[in-house]
Formats: structure tokens, sequence, C-alpha cells
């Protein structure tokens, strides 16, 4: 696809780059303005005069009557507002209006004449934070932090009028949910957020309390910039023209009219030599103006004649016979990739690729097996139907590039990955990696979308050059809905079967996913690492259509596949007449799990819980279980540089915080090293041009930062041992956490650092112990352990209005020791929050026949708010992984496996209704309770 | 071009769109509608209040926020259910700012409405693309031949208060003029050009009047409705005595449901026979290949409020 070098999956680093295209690829054709000076953009029919007050200072606007009251205070640089949505539904962009919230991105500037604006920026009054601030910061209600500055705007004038009204009693989830409704948070920071809420309004917070993350201070202020933040001197703005249409051939593309328009400046053609569209959206050429609407206006005079073509939208019209093939034969290279993993060569049969049958083993045996079992009644089988998931990161796909000469790159990326992007960057344009610079301070989530070059940077990289002054290119919501990524559509076929005695004797699935104009899904080889001994029969099939394409998202094939297997694994425990959590533990030998069915018996809910169906009211509740499972990567070549300066500690890895939170990982790591408050860590990550560190993708963030950051500490701590002894004369010196500890006391770290010279080290991280499952893959490398996750969760079905409610959630994981147990709870709760959203609400809609996306904004594209969730209790077994160096593997893909398959566990559980196709809507549960 | 008028007369007759809180406005210009003329109601001292004339007829301006009458003691009082609809749409901060008048007159949220590359009758085309394309939160009642469901939760609850309304530039009478009866595709509610609406007149308050409103949605909040519903009733000697039942989001304009009013009136005040009347909601309903389910929520949000009705504090006390 042009532009994107979406090939390798993310599971790469720089190594693999360099291998895998050689030579720079031709850049693309572009169209410079003549009239590089005239100043001003498109001319504005009126402006109109705005005096209003902005955090106490009288200010003076000229407006035009549509610009957003959130753009013209951005611009003054309060960039604290955030733009999620532009359609009032995110409540990032929440300011004061004479005290009272809402949200700007529908406010018209004009209408702030007479009136008094507060942005989070203005919230901590003289300095002191607003109780909400600090406690947003004690109890971790954040993770990327994008949607923090509405949240917390929202909650501290919910606080001032609880706590005029109520004093300190606390108010309930409800009155908080009630205030918050109007908020959205992708990264699911709301059970956090509930904490920080009741518990300020009690005022049982204590006015020191420290922050979990070091950057939290930053978020609750609106200090925190991200990409969208970047403003340059000279900057200018680019919109891309998108196809309306799934299928096309371009006969004529003329914008010359549009680079007439005074202040456009430059256009670049983004179609490739095919002149084809294979999906609506897709970006056609994109135009740099000195401002956005100037940039719009040039794109609505761009001409285009095309040839609209049959568009095949679904499996079925995909396979159907004499369909056109999609990618013809000799197109199939560099082909969009859905999936973490670098793409295997597979068979194509028109549409579609494979099967993929990786990892079945005495398949036949495992179908006999099933055949065998239904004679009797041990097989439980089923079809099920998951639906596609948009990423839909709370901060837009965006880039801000500036040449330095043409030799000298700098990106603003919103990435999960800084340092292969600048590599991909420099391989692109024949530069050298030193001589590209990817920045990403802040990233307001990711999930997956945001892990490899995409169009967003080819864009501005592109524009950047051709005008000679950095631009910026940011998706609206509805492109980021429609091109910012999804978890591919599945269908999975499942039979399981035991013997007599309730061993699993044999699996079959079967999987047809389609990820659009991508390929890679796989799904079942989940099977086979959740349970390992039963001869298995697993295929998984791509389809492509002329839909948007999927992209890795968070666990890619986890969800569908473990609603598929863990509701098969329930059906079938049920049929037997057993406990499901009997079941699975006799099938399980995974140690990292094992410890958590004790646990999860403990609970009273799941103890206590009736029979499927008990209940017969209009509200029913019902509890399920579900277990997960999910590999273990690591990226060895992973390094963290330490130095001791006078002032203290500065650790700096290329590596980027996308909420995750490895910023503040490093520091608490080297800080509980010398003994100091993990503020007194200085860390510098986000971007590319430090010691090669981690992508935030395929969990591995921690697990391959906790060793280098321990061996830096060694290292360092050794070096700062020798120049103490040096230069007191010290005998039996040796690290300790307080100072170097020798015959005659303990001289503090904070000594040493004061009086030794400069010090660097660069850590790394060491070998598994026995080695790798797989070896690195273009950088990263399968541990030979997978992690175990078991969820419980209760809901009540309302069978008069379809409605599920989830009640309350518990998740117990085993990955180890937990650096961090603040943030690792943060990612778990987010975790299942996102995987409520995809049990119940979450669904992309594409019109059927011609294939443009209708959930094209926040609204119809339903993500869970905050009063969705009930409460979520997480549980650490922290046993195992002896061999690990730092006794972990990653969580963040773990956590979000189980909920939609726990959910439908429970309804069944509820109803005796088992849900088959997700989202679990109102017209499903009614239709399902009337079978 | 843009005009800030001071009184609503002046806003009237002209040429340009009205922008009273512009939660809908400001998106549909920027995706859709353009940079036409804009008439601005900022300036616009008169219309911003609840008024209760000594008789008891309330008068609600236009300009009125969707939060300032769901907060009005009068309203919550008197109108109860009208206070519940009104603090149950949107979110806390589209109500901040959003006004009754924009929210009556305010467009479809129909997707394909919204999606630039649709076809639509509501903006000039020749034929609805929901109809034959996906239409899962369409209607389920056929009055023209639009798919889409009117927006307005105000509209649908004021419905049924039987409120007139006060227009500066057409004489209309009541909130069912507003709309008309749904069957011009092109329309979003009946009001001629370059009228605006000055307000919505309520008669007095009921005595003993029971009053829910309710809505079916997925998610808890801040969702649109799958189906909504208000239901009033007065009930005497264990008897219903009067009813009136609206509902919305299940077509092109608010709909009243006279079949269920005239089967509740005599009924036993009792939640199995109103439930049971329930199920007349179903009648005239003509769902599309997709929204069956909602003839069943249509059912299912009326029984609910019928019941939730009997046990809701009457107006005035019992
Ligand atoms: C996330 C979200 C959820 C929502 N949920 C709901 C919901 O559940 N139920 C619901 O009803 N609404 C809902 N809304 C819509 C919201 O209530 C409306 O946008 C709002 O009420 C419009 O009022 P406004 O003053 O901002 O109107 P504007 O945007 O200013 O105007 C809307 C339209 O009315 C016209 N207009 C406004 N005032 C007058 C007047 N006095 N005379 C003549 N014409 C006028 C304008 O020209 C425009 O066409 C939701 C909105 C959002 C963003
Ligand atoms: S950006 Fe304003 S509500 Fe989402
Ligand atoms: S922390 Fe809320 S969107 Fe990321």
């Amino acid at each position: 696809m042009t532009g994107e070098t979406t090939r390798r999956g993310f599971l790469r680093t720089g190594v693999g780059a360099a291998l895998a295209t050689g030579a720079c690829r031709p850049t693309l054709p572009v169209e410079r303005s003549a009239d590089l000076e005239s100043a001003p953009g498109v001319d504005s029919t009126s402006r109109v005069r705005v005096d209003t007050n902005l955090n106490g200072q009288p200010r003076a606007f000229d407006v035009a009557p549509d610009d957003s009251s959130l753009d013209v205070v951005r611009a003054t640089g309060l960039t604290g507002a955030k733009h999620g949505c532009g359609h009032g539904a995110c409540g990032a962009c929440t300011m004061m209006l004479d005290e009272v919230p809402v949200v700007t991105c529908l406010l018209p500037a004009t209408a702030l004449h007479g009136r008094r604006v507060r942005t989070v920026e203005g919230l901590a009054a003289g300095g002191a934070l607003h109780p909400i601030q600090r406690a947003f910061m004690a109890e971790d209600a954040l993770q990327c932090g994008y949607c923090t500055p509405g949240f917390v705007v929202e909650a501290a004038a919910f606080y001032d009028r609880w706590r005029a009204e109520h004093g300190e009693t606390e108010p309930s989830r409800d009155d908080v949910a009630a205030a918050l409704a109007g908020h959205l948070c992708r990264c699911g920071a709301y059970a956090a957020i509930y904490r920080a809420v009741q518990r300020a309004c009690t005022g049982q917070l204590d006015p020191g309390e420290p922050a979990a993350r070091i950057d939290a201070r930053d978020k609750v202020t609106g200090q925190a910039v991200y990409t969208v933040d970047v403003r340059l001197p000279g900057m200018l703005f680019a919109k891309a023209l998108h196809a309306p249409w799934a299928h096309a051939r371009v006969r004529r593309l003329d914008w010359s009219k549009a680079l007439a328009l005074p202040g456009v400046r430059g256009v670049v053609d983004l179609l490739g030599p095919a002149k084809l569209v294979r999906h609506a959206g897709q970006q056609i050429l994109a135009i740099a103006a000195v401002d956005e609407a100037t940039a719009l206006r040039a794109v609505a005079l761009v001409e285009i004649d095309v040839d609209v073509l049959p568009a095949l939208l679904t499996v079925e019209t995909a396979l159907a016979p004499g369909a056109a093939p999609i990618y013809p034969r000799g197109d199939r290279a560099d082909l969009p990739n859905a999936t973490e993993g670098p793409l295997l060569p597979e068979r194509w049969d028109g549409n579609r690729r494979g099967p993929l049958e990786l990892l079945s083993k005495r398949g036949d045996k495992a179908n006999r097996a099933i055949e065998e079992a239904r004679s009797i009644g041990v097989v439980a089988d089923g079809t099920f139907h998951t639906q596609v998931q948009c990423h839909t990161a709370l901060e837009p796909h965006a880039a801000v590039a500036a040449w330095d000469t043409d030799k000298r790159l700098t990106v603003y990326l919103s990435t999960q990955a800084v340092h292969s992007t600048a590599q991909d960057l420099a391989q692109r344009y024949g530069l050298r990696d030193d001589a590209v610079r990817v920045i990403a301070q802040h990233v307001g989530g990711g999930f997956g979308a945001k892990a490899t070059l995409q169009n967003e940077a080819i864009i501005a990289v592109e524009l950047a050059r051709v005008c000679g002054a950095p631009v910026r290119y940011a998706l609206d919501r509805r492109m980021e809905l429609m091109l910012g990524g999804n978890r591919p559509g599945s269908t999975i076929e499942v039979a399981l079967a035991t013997d007599r005695a309730g061993e699993l004797v044999g699996m079959r699935a079967t999987a047809t996913s389609t990820a659009g104009t991508a390929v890679g899904t796989v799904t079942t080889i989940l099977f086979r690492i959740i349970y390992p001994k039963a001869p298995r029969a697993l295929s998984d099939l791509d389809v492509v259509t002329h839909a948007p394409p999927g992209k890795p998202f968070r666990g890619p094939g986890g969800p569908p596949a473990f609603f598929a297997l863990e509701q098969t694994v329930d059906a079938l425990a049920h049929a037997r007449g057993e406990d499901p959590l009997v079941v699975r533990r006799r099938w399980d030998p995974n140690p990292a799990r094992r410890p958590l069915y004790g646990w999860a018996e403990s609970i009273p809910t799941w103890r206590d819980r009736g029979p499927a169906g008990g209940d017969s009211g209009r509200y029913r509740r019902g509890v399920g279980v579900a277990c997960g499972a999910w590999f273990a990567f690591v990226e060895p070549r992973s390094r963290v540089q330490l130095e001791s300066t006078p002032d203290g500690l500065v650790a700096s890895s290329a590596t980027q915080d996308i909420g995750n939170g490895v910023r503040t990982t490093i520091a608490q790591l080297i800080a509980a090293r010398f003994g100091l408050a993990i503020t007194e860590v200085f860390v510098r990550i986000g971007e590319s041009n430090f010691v090669h560190g981690p992508m935030a993708g395929g969990s591995r963030t921690t697990s391959s930062i906790v060793g280098p950051c321990e061996d830096a500490c060694d290292q360092l701590q050794a070096e700062l041992v020798d120049v103490a002894s040096r230069r007191w004369r010290l005998r039996d010196a040796e690290p300790s956490r307080d100072g170097v500890a020798h015959a005659g006391g303990v001289i503090p770290w904070r000594d040493i650092f004061r009086i030794a010279p400069k010090l660097v080290v660069v850590g790394h991280r060491a070998r598994d112990k026995g080695g790798y499952f797989l070896p690195p893959i273009e950088g990263a490398a399968a541990e030979r352990y997978v992690s175990g996750s078991l969820q419980i969760t209760q809901v009540e079905v309302d069978a008069r209005l379809g409605k599920v409610r989830v009640l309350e959630s518990w998740l117990g994981l085993g990955v180890g020791r937990i650096v961090s147990p603040v943030l690792a709870r943060s990612q778990a709760e987010g975790g299942v929050i996102q995987g409520i959203g995809y049990a119940l609400y979450e669904e992309r809609r594409l019109d059927p026949r011609a294939g443009y996306l209708l959930t094209a904004g926040l609204e119809d594209y339903r993500i869970p708010g905050i009063g969705d969730i009930g409460p979520i209790h997480v549980h650490f077994d922290e046993r195992g992984y002896e061999k690990v160096p730092g006794h972990n593997v990653g969580l963040g893909e773990l956590v979000t496996l189980t909920p939609a398959a726990a959910i439908a566990n429970a309804i069944f559980n509820a109803t005796k209704w088992r849900p088959d196709a997700l989202p679990i809507r109102p017209d499903r549960v009614l239709e399902g309770l009337r079978r | 071009m843009i005009r800030f008028p001071t009184d609503l007369a002046q806003a009237a007759g002209s040429d340009g769109e009205i922008r009273a809180g512009a939660t809908d406005l400001a998106e549909r210009r920027r995706t859709m509608a353009g940079e036409g003329p804009l008439v601005d109601l900022r300036d616009v001292a008169e219309a911003r209040n609840i008024e209760v004339a000594a008789d008891g007829r309330t008068r609600i301006g236009a300009l009125v926020t969707i939060a300032a009458l769901a907060h009005d003691e009068h309203v919550s009082g008197g109108y109860p259910g009208l206070a519940q609809a009104a603090g149950g749409l949107a979110t806390p901060q589209i109500r901040a700012v959003g006004t009754v008048g924009g929210n009556l007159l305010q467009h479809t949220r129909c997707w394909y409405y919204r999606a630039p590359e649709a076809e639509c009758f509501k903006k000039g085309g020749a034929m609805c693309s929901a109809r034959k394309g996906d239409h899962l939160w369409h209607a389920c009642v056929e009055l023209g031949p639009c798919a889409s469901v009117h927006a307005s939760t105000l509209g649908m609850a004021l419905l049924a208060y039987d409120a007139r309304i006060d227009i500066v530039g057409a004489t209309m009478r009541t909130v069912a003029d507003l709309y008309g009866d749904g069957s011009d595709p092109t329309a979003h509610n009946a009001l001629p050009p370059g009228a605006v609406l000055r307000g919505i007149e309520i008669d007095p308050p009921r005595r003993g009047e029971r009053s829910v409103y309710l809505r079916a949605t997925s998610r808890a909040r801040a969702e649109w409705p799958l189906v909504e519903v208000l239901v009033r009733i007065g009930v005497e000697a264990g008897v219903i005595a009067w009813a009136k039942v609206a509902v919305g989001a299940v077509a092109g304009v608010p709909l009243r449901l006279p079949q269920v009013e005239a089967a509740l009136v005599g009924a036993p005040a009792q939640a199995e026979a109103l439930v049971a009347i329930a199920a007349l909601a179903r009648e005239g309903t003509a769902p599309l290949p997709m929204t069956a389910y909602t003839v069943d929520l249509l059912e299912g949000v009326v029984a609910d409020a019928l019941e939730r009705a009997l046990v809701a504090d009457p107006v005035g006390g019992s």
C-alpha cells in the first residue's frame, strides 16, 4: 500500500529493517505551490472581536464565526484541553465557562464574549494543585493522560459542588458516574477515577501523598505535550483527500486549482502507480496550507475522475465464485499486516489466504476423538462471530515533520515505536540513522495501531520537504475510526471433546477472519498455548475485502479466540455437569495460572453462584469464568543508559510511554536501588536517538526494561563504589540501598554523586536462563513461558430491555514479579474495561453496499463509559518465571483477552442462553432469550 | 457573515442559520453544511427564562438551557417527567449549553445524514440510503420515505404535555404542528424558513399526576436512546383516569400512542393490567428488516414506564 510500511509486523527492530528492503524507496510525487510567500490563507468572510477572561486574565481574540473555542484557546499555547472527537461525545476538550464545564469543540469562540473561561492550566489556584488533581495523581486515575485534562476539569467542578452541598460525605459511584458521564477514556482509567473522586470528596487525601507516576503532575495540569500539541514556527497544516468509494480506479487527478489557492503550499500524491482505491477513506493525496481551513478548501478543489468498481465488502462476496481478486498474483507483496508477527508465506486462492495450520498437532486424532466422543455425549461445539473493533485511541494518529537541511529530519510522532519508526524513515529517505529523530514525549494511547511507520508520518515528511516548512498532519475522529486501525472480525467454529474421565482428547477450530485489505489474522494458535496437551486441528483463513485494513490490536487474535474457546469449554463443563473451574484445572499445565484456581474458588460471588438459568424474572444475574494465556515477548537488545551527575541520576532509553507507565517503571527500578524517591530520577525517553529501547507492543516493555535498568544500576554502583573507595580510602566498600557501605559506615549516594566525575553506563538485558522459545526475529524474542490469567465476572441481564450490565469483575494474573503494583493494576483494569466494550458495545459498521464508515464518531462507535464497568478487583500471583531476568513477563495484552468470554459465560449462567455473536447488543439478547 | 441580533424579532426572517447553543449546528457546519451566513442568538436577552403565569401555565423560553430546565424547581415539581427527560438526555456539558429551542429543532442523527459519502433526502438526494443499507438504529414506524428517527427527547416529552409553541414569523399552535406528520422526507421539522422559536407553553401542573421518562440503551449513560418514552397518568379510586403516552426514536417525528392511552383509561391501576396494555404499543409499527427489536423495546419501555408511574410521587402530594 502506498506510503505504508506495514509489511513487517511490529515484532521487529532496526536490524530487520536494514535487511528487509535495502535501497531507499522512491519518494512520492509531490508538487510545490509557485507562491510560497503569500501569507494569509483563505480569507474568512468576517471576523468577530471577542473579549473574554482566560484563566483570570482579560484576553481579546479576533475570531471567525465558525472557530471553536477549543481551537482559539489552544492557539494561545494552552494545549491542556484536547481535541478528542470534535462532536461533544468524549469531553477531552472540556473547559469551564463561568465555572460550568462545557465541551469547547462545539462551543463557538464567539460565545466566549463577556464570559470567564477556565482551563486545566488555570485549575491550580496560586500554584497549589486542586484536590482533584492531587487525587488523580495519588490514585493513578490516568494512563496515557489524553483524556485527563477534561476529566480533571469536570471532576473539580463536581468536587466543588459536592463539598459545598454535602461536606465530606462520600459520593456514591452513581453520583460520580452521573457527573462524569460526558467523558470517555479509551485506556479505561475509570476504576481509578472513581477512587480518586470519591477519596478527594471525603477529604481523606493526605496533601503530601506521592503520585504513582512521575509524569502524573504534567498530565493533570495540562503540561504534558502530545504530538497534536506541537507547534513549530512557520508550521503548515495538512489535510487529505479521502476516497468515498471502496473500490475505484482513478483516471484523472488534477490538483492545479487547489495548488493555486492562496495559502496553499504543496501537494503529495499518495495514490501509487496502480491508481487504485481499495477501501473507503483511503488517502488519495494530501495538501499543506497555512491553516487547516485553507487546506480543507484546497482539498475540495481537487478534481478527480474515477471508474467506480464493484466492492467486495463481506467474506461471502469476496469468496463468491468469480469474485475478482483484490490482490491479483504479483500484487501480494507489501500487504498491510493485521498482526504482531511477521507475515508467513501462505497459499492464496482468489481472496482467500491460508489456511495456516502451524500449531496443529495430531489433527486426525483430534477429529477422530471428536467424532467418537459424540456418541458418549462429551462434545461441545459452536460457531462464534466477532465484530470489527476499532482501536480509536483518544489521541489520533498525528505527525509533525521538520527538515533541518535535506539531510536531517525531525518527526514528532504519536507512536509506540520511536526507535524503529526512525530507522524506517532513515531507510526510506536514504538518511543516516542518526540524522532522523523521532520524538514522542507523551502518546495518547496506541493499543497496537501506532506501531509502524504509517501515512500520517509520510504525509507530514513529504510535504515538509516539498514546502520547505514544518508540516502537521493529524486524523480527525471520523478518519481515526476509518483508518486508524481495527481488530479484524472472525468467525470461529470450535469443537472440543473429552473422554469419559473428562480429559481433553481433541480440539478443533476453524477460523475465518477478515481484516479488510490487510492480512495475517491468526486466532486459533491461542488454543494451543492455553491447552497445549490435547491433539488438535487448528486452522486460520484470511479473507481480504474492500474494507479499511485491520492493524494489530492489543492481544491480536486473542479476544475472538477466547470468546469462542472459553465459551465452548464452559458448555462442555455444563454438559458434563462439572464445575467449569474444575474442568479447566484438570487440563491446565501452566504453572502461571494454576495458583489462580484456588484464588478464584475463594471468591464468594463465584462460590455462591446459582445454576444456569436459575433466575427467571426480569433481572437475571449470573457469574462466568474464563481463562486466558499470552506469549511472553522480550526485546533483548533493549538498553538503558544511566548517568550520575552532581545533581543526581539521569536515565535514558529510546522507548516511549503510551500510558503503560514505562517512564515511571524506569524511575522506580533505579530509585529503589539508590534509595531515592522516584521523582529524584530524571528519566529521558520518547526520543529515537537515545540508546535502543523497546517498542510498546507485544507486552514487552516491562520485561525488556527491567534487566537493563538493573544492569545499569549494578554497573554504576560499582563505579561509584570505586570512586568513593579511592577518594576516602575505604575498606570493604560495597553498594547498598543507602549508599556505599564500608567498614566505617555508609556514605550516602548523593554525597558520592556530588564528588564523582560524570559517569555514564549502559545497561543490557541478560538472556533468559535456558534461552528463548524462539530466538529474536526482527528484534523480539519469544520466551519459554506462557502467561496466565483467570477472570470471574458477574452480570445482570434485563430480560425486558435486553441490556447486560457488568456488576463486578475479578481478574487474576500470573505474570511474575510486579514492579509497580499501582501501574500494573491500572493496566489490568483498563484491559478489562476495553474488553467490556468489545463484549457489549463496540462495533464498526460500514455501509453494506458502498463500504464507507457509518459508526464514524464516538456517539455511534460506542466505547464504554464510566457507568458501564462495575468494581474490578485485580489479583497478582507473583510466583514463577525464575529464569527470566527480572522474574516477570508482560501483562498489557493478557488483561484484555478474557472479558468477552467471561461475560458471555456469565450471561449463560444467568439465562441459559449462550451468546454466539459480539457485541452482545440488546437486540441479540432479546432474540436469544426468545429461543 | 454573522449577525448577533438582540431580540428574536430581528432574528426572524433573515437568511442565515439560527445558532443557539451550537451543540448540533457546530459539527454539522464543520462536516457538512458549510459556512453560510449565521444568525447567532448570543446577545438575545428574551426567551431565557421559565415563567409561571398566575393560572399556573408555564412558559419555557427557547433559549433556556436543558440543564436549567432539568434543575428548575417548578418544572421538577409540576412536570417531573419533563425534568427527568431533560436531565436524562445527552451529557452534563451538552445540557449546560444546549437550549430547549435547539433541542426541538436539531437535525436527525441518522448516520447516513451525517456521512459525507451518503445520499439522503435530507441533503437534497433522491433516496434514503438507510432503507436499503444499515438501519439498525432506525424507524420501526413508517411515516414517509425517510427511515431516520427524530432525535429530540424534549420534543417527545413536550408532545406528552400537549405543549403549545410560540413562533416568531409563523403561526403554529402545538409541538405536534412543529413536527408535522413525518411524511416529508426532506424535512427535520415543519418550521418555515426564517421562523424563530420563542418558547413553549404548558398547561398548569395537574395535581396527582404521576409521570415517568425512560429510555432503552445498551450503555448506562450518555447514549442516544434505542427507544424512549414519557408516560403521564392520573389515578383516581384505583383506576387510571387519564393517560398520555409519547414515544421517541421510533419514527421520523415523536409520536403519541393513542391506542395505549385509550386502553389505559378506566384500567385498574395495577402493574399486570398496565403491562398487558403496553402490548398495544406494537400496533401500527412496521419495522424495517433490522428494526424489529425496537418494537419489543417499545413495548418494554412503555410497560416499564407505566409500572414505574404507578409508584411515582404524585404531583402536589397525594
Ligand atoms: C453526545 C451527545 C448526546 C446527545 N444525546 C441527546 C439525547 O439523548 N436526546 C436529545 O434530544 N438530544 C441529544 N443530544 C443533542 C443535543 O441535545 C442538541 O444538540 C441540543 O439540544 C441542541 O441545542 P442547541 O441550543 O445547542 O442547538 P443548536 O445547535 O444551536 O441548533 C440546533 C438547530 O436548531 C435551530 N435552532 C436553534 N434554536 C432555534 C430557535 N430558537 N428558533 C429556530 N431555530 C432554532 C438551529 O438553526 C439548528 O438547526 C446529544 C448531543 C450529544 C453531543
Ligand atoms: S473533543 Fe469535544 S467532546 Fe470530544
Ligand atoms: S488515560 Fe484516558 S484516554 Fe488514555
